[in-house]
C-alpha cells in the first residue's frame, strides 16, 4: 500500500524547499566549471654548449610538469624531492608501501594485487581538465572511466528515517517527484502574470510530468523509479513506498543529493588505470636521472646572477647553484627555510592557511557492495566519515578496495584521533550504512594530509571568507605570482585560483615557463602579469 | 652560463631523524621489512623550519640553542602528554603526536643532536614599550634570570634568542590554562602564576620587546 502525501503537507513544506532551492543555487556557483585550454609553453631551444640550469624543488605534479618542459628544451634540470618518492600529494597506496604521517607512520598491509591500491590524494580526472589529460596521452598513461555518482549507492543520516540507509534513487525519485509536484502547481499561479501559450504549458506539464514520475492531478504518490520492494521481472513489480518530503528534508544531505556531482565531480570522469601515480611513473619515465630523494631544501638564496640551494642528505648538507629556481614547496613549509626574499614576498608565503583533508581505506574481505547492485559511486552520511567510495575497477574480484572516509573541508577531528581510534570511527559510522561492515573490511589504512611529513596540508587556503578573494588576498596572491629575483617562481596548485586540483599544478608550471621566458627575451611588458 | 654544480658537503650533522623514526618503525611493525622504505628523514625540520630555526606558520618554534636539560623534559612531557594533549590546541596536539612513540634512548640522540645545531639569530617581529617592558621584567627575572639567561635549578629556560611570536603563545597558554596545570607539570605550574603580572596583550608584547633587546 502507498503512503498517501498530504497537500497540506507539502504545500506547508514549500517554504522549506524553496529554502533548499538557495541552497542548491549556491553550491552550484560554487562549483563552477572553470575554462582550461592546452597551451603547452613553446620553449626555444637551449643552445647546448651553454645549457641554462634549474633546479626545481619538490617531485610533485608541478615541479614534474616543469622539469619535463624544460628538459625537451635543452636546459640542464635538477629535481630535489624530500620524501622517499615522487608524487606529493599525488600518493597511491599499496601493498608494502610507508604513509609517512609524522607521529604515525604506516605500512600498507594489503593484498598485493594490481586492483588492490587506494588513491590517498587525487582520485579523479575531470573531462574538462585537458592539461592532466593532455599529459596522460604524452606520458602513455591509460586511462579508464571513474564513477563517481552512482544512484545504487545510499544515504544516511541519523536524523533521517530512523538513521536507516536510503538508497539513493530512492532519495532522488521521490525528491524529484515533490519538486515536480510543487512547480506544476505553483505554475498556475505564475501562468497568469506570463503570457505562455497553451502549448508551451502543455510542454512544461508534460516535463514536470516526467521529471517527477507525477500522477494524471499532477500529484507525486510513489514511483517505481526509487526500484522495487520486490517483484519486476516474473512477477508484478511493486514500487517502495513513497518516503514524505518531510521526511527527506531532516537531511542535509537533501540539497547535496540534488546539486552535487556536476562539474568537476560529474557522474563521470577519468581515473589512471592501477592507480593515480601513473601519471608521476610516466614522468619520470621522461625524467629518468634528474630526480633526487630523500633530499630536504634547507635554505634557498637569490644571488647576484642566479640561485643558490642548500639540501640536506643523511645529515650532509649540499649546496646546489643555478639559474632559474621552480619551486612547489608548499608556502607554510617555505616559511621555515632559510631565504633572503623580500619581506613582501614572505608575508606572501605565510598567508595561506593549511588544509585538512582526511581519508581512509579499508581492504574488503570480499566485494559485498556488489551483491548490493553498487559497482562503483559514493554513498554520503552525515557521520564525520562523509563518503563510502566504492571502486570502479576491479569487478567481480575476490576483494578490493573500499574508501571509508573522506572529509576535505575538515579532518580535522579524525587527525586528532590515535590510529585505534581513527579505525574503530570508521567502522562503528561504517556500519550505519552498510550492516555486518565490521566482519568485511580489515587492514584499515588513514592519511590525515595535515599531519603528512613534508606536506602538513591538504592545499592552500587563500580565502578566508567564502565570498571569494578580498583585496589584500589578492594583492599577498599576486606577490608570490611574480618570480622573486627575476630567478625563483613558487609553483604548484597553491599559486592558482582553483586549488587542489592537478590541472592547476601543471597550470603553475605552464605560467612560471612563459613568464620566464617572456622575461629573458626582453618581451616583458611593464606592470604585471595577471 | 653556469651548469648544476653539486659542490661538496659544507657542514656535517647526524640524521636525527633516520635514528628516531626508524626504530618506531620497526617498533609497530616488526613483521614488515622497512630496509626500502624511505624514511622520515629530519621529521623535526619539517615542522621546526630546514635549520631548526622555527616555522612561525607551522607553530614549531626554533630548537637550536635550547638548553639540553629543558629540551630533554620538554620531550618527555609531550610523549608523557603532559603537555600538548588538549585536542583544541592543535599545534600543541601535532607536537604531542610527532614525539609521542620516541624511546628513551632516541630522546638521548636528540637532544645530543640538537645541541650541535648552529644557533640562528632569530627575526623579531614583536614590537612594544622597553620601558614598561623592563619593568614587569622585574616579575619574571627571579627564575629566568636578570639577562634572560635562564637557570637550570628552578627549571627555567633561557629567554633570549627565543622566536618572539612562539613565546606570545606560550605565555597565552600558561595564562588560559593550556600549559601550567597538568598535576605532573611541577616547572610549569612554577611559572604559571607569574603570567598573572602582564594584564593585557600589550603587557606580553612589552616584556617580549625587553626580552628581544637582551643580549644572548
Ligand atoms: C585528499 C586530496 C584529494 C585530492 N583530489 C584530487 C582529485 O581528485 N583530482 C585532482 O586533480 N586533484 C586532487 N587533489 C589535488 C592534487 O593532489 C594537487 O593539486 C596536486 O597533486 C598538487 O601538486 P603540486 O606539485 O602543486 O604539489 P605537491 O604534490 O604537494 O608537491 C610538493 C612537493 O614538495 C616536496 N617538498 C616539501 N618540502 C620539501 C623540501 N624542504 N625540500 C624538497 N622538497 C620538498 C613534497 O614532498 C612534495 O613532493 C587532491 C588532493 C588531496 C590532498
Ligand atoms: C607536526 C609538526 C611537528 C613536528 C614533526 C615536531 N614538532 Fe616540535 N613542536 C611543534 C609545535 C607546533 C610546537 C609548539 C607547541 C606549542 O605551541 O605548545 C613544538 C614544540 C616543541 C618543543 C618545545 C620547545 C620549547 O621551547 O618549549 C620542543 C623541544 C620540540 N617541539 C622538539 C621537537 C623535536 C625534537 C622534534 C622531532 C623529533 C619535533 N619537535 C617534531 C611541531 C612539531
Ligand atoms: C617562579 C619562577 C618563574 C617566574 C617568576 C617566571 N617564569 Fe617563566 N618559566 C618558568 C619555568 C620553570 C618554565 C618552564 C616550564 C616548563 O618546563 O614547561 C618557564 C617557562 C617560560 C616560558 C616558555 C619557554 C618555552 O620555551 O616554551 C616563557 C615564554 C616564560 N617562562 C616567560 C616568562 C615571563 C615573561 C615571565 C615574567 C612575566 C616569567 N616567565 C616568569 C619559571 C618562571
Amino acid at each position: 500500500m502507498k503512503k498517501f502525501v498530504s497537500r497540506r503537507e507539502i504545500l506547508g513544506l514549500i517554504a522549506k524547499a524553496g529554502a533548499s532551492g538557495a541552497v542548491l543555487q549556491a553550491s552550484n556557483a560554487l562549483g563552477i566549471v572553470p575554462d582550461s585550454y592546452v597551451d603547452i609553453p613553446k620553449i626555444p631551444p637551449a643552445d647546448p654548449s651553454n645549457r641554462p640550469s634549474v633546479v626545481v624543488l619538490g617531485a610533485g605534479v608541478a615541479g614534474l610538469t616543469a622539469a619535463l618542459e624544460l628538459k625537451k628544451a635543452g636546459y640542464s634540470v635538477v629535481v630535489l624531492e624530500a620524501a622517499g618518492r615522487a608524487g606529493g600529494r599525488n600518493m597511491t597506496v599499496r601493498h608494502g608501501d610507508l604513509i609517512d604521517e609524522v607521529g604515525n607512520p604506516q605500512i600498507c598491509d594489503f593484498d598485493d594485487e594490481p586492483h588492490m591500491y587506494f588513491n590517498a590524494g587525487p582520485a579523479r580526472i575531470p573531462s574538462s581538465h585537458r592539461n592532466v589529460l593532455h599529459y596522460c596521452k604524452e606520458l602513455g598513461v591509460e586511462l579508464e572511466f571513474f564513477i563517481n555518482e552512482n544512484k545504487e549507492t545510499y544515504i544516511q543520516d541519523d536524523a533521517m528515517l530512523d538513521g536507516k540507509p536510503i538508497k539513493n534513487r530512492e532519495f532522488t525519485t521521490n525528491a524529484r517527484g515533490f519538486m515536480a509536484e510543487i512547480m506544476a502547481k505553483n505554475f498556475t499561479n505564475a501562468e497568469l502574470d506570463q503570457p505562455f501559450d497553451q502549448w508551451e504549458v502543455e510542454a512544461l506539464m508534460r516535463a514536470l510530468r516526467r521529471m517527477g514520475d507525477l500522477d494524471e492531478d499532477m500529484l507525486y504518490k510513489g514511483s517505481t523509479r526509487g526500484g522495487y520492494s520486490h517483484g519486476g521481472f516474473l512477477e508484478h513489480g511493486h514500487a517502495h513506498e513513497a518516503v514524505a518530503l518531510r521526511d527527506l528534508l531532516k537531511t542535509d544531505l537533501f540539497s547535496m543529493a540534488l546539486s552535487q556531482n556536476e562539474g568537476e565531480t560529474g557522474p563521470m570522469l577519468f581515473q589512471p588505470v592501477g592507480g593515480m601515480d601513473q601519471i608521476i611513473k610516466g614522468y619520470l619515465r621522461k625524467l629518468p636521472d634528474e630526480v633526487f630523494y630523500n633530499v630536504m631544501v634547507t635554505s634557498v638564496m637569490l644571488q647576484n646572477d642566479g640561485i643558490e640551494v642548500v639540501y640536506e642528505h643523511k645529515g650532509i648538507k649540499y649546496k646546489i647553484e643555478a639559474d632559474y629556481c621552480f619551486n612547489s614547496i608548499p608556502t607554510h613549509l617555505m616559511t621555515g627555510i632559510d631565504n633572503n626574499f623580500s619581506a613582501d614576498y614572505k608575508e606572501a608565503m605565510a598567508y595561506p592557511r593549511r588544509g585538512e583533508a582526511y581519508k581512509s581505506a579499508f581492504q574488503a574481505k570480499e566485494r559485498f557492495w556488489e551483491k548490493d547492485d553498487i559497482f562503483g559511486g559514493i554513498s554520503w552520511t552525515n557521520q564525520p566519515i562523509e563518503q563510502i567510495w566504492y571502486p570502479p575497477h576491479g569487478m567481480y574480484k575476490e576483494k578490493g578496495i573500499i574508501l571509508s572516509a573522506y572529509n576535505y573541508g575538515g579532518g580535522m577531528h579524525f587527525t586528532q584521533l590515535t590510529q585505534e581510534e581513527r579505525i574503530e570511527t570508521a567502522i562503528r559510522q561504517g556500519e550505519k550504512v552498510h550492516p555486518n561492515y565490521r566482519n568485511l573490511v580489515e587492514k584499515g589504512i588513514t592519511i590525515a594530509w595535515h599531519r603528512m611529513n613534508h606536506m602538513l596540508g591538504c592545499s592552500a587556503r587563500w580565502q578566508k571568507s567564502r565570498s571569494g578573494f578580498t583585496q589584500e588576498e589578492e594583492r599577498l596572491f599576486q606577490t608570490l605570482r611574480q618570480p622573486a629575483g627575476n630567478r625563483h617562481y613558487t609553483i604548484g596548485d597553491q599559486i592558482t585560483k582553483h586549488t587542489a586540483w592537478q590541472e592547476s599544478a601543471i597550470l603553475s608550471a605552464h605560467w612560471a615557463i612563459n613568464d620566464m621566458l617572456a622575461r629573458k627575451s626582453g618581451g616583458a611588458m611593464p606592470g604585471q602579469r595577471v | 652560463m653556469r651548469n648544476i654544480r653539486l659542490l661538496t658537503a659544507i657542514a656535517l650533522t647526524a640524521s636525527i631523524a633516520g635514528l628516531s623514526s626508524f626504530s618506531a618503525y620497526a617498533q609497530q611493525y616488526a613483521a614488515v621489512d622497512t630496509t626500502n622504505q624511505p624514511l622520515s628523514n629530519e621529521v623535526c625540520a619539517t615542522c621546526h623550519g630546514g635549520e631548526g630555526q622555527g616555522n612561525p606558520v607551522v607553530g614549531g618554534p626554533s630548537l637550536a640553542g635550547l638548553e639540553p636539560w629543558y629540551l630533554r623534559k620538554q620531550l618527555e612531557n609531550f610523549r608523557a602528554g603532559i603537555r600538548g594533549s588538549q585536542k583544541d590546541y592543535i599545534p600543541g596536539n601535532e607536537m604531542q603526536a610527532s614525539v609521542a612513540r620516541l624511546s628513551d634512548a632516541e630522546i638521548d640522540d636528540l637532544v645530543n643532536t640538537i645541541a650541535g645545531w648552529k644557533v640562528i639569530e632569530n627575526d623579531h617581529t614583536i614590537e612594544g614599550d622597553l620601558s614598561n617592558g623592563e619593568s614587569l621584567y622585574a616579575n619574571c627575572a627571579a627564575c629566568h634570570g636578570a639577562d634572560g639567561e635562564g637557570n637550570e635549578a628552578l627549571g627555567a629556560p633561557g629567554l633570549v634568542g627565543r622566536n618572539d611570536w612562539y613565546m606570545f603563545r606560550q605565555i597565552k597558554l600558561f595564562k588560559s590554562g593550556y600549559r601550567g596545570v597538568h598535576p605532573d607539570d611541577t616547572a610549569g605550574k612554577l611559572m604559571r602564576p607569574s603570567t598573572q603580572a602582564l594584564k593585557s596583550d600589550q603587557d606580553v608584547n612589552d616584556v617580549l620587546a625587553y626580552i628581544n633587546s637582551l643580549d644572548r
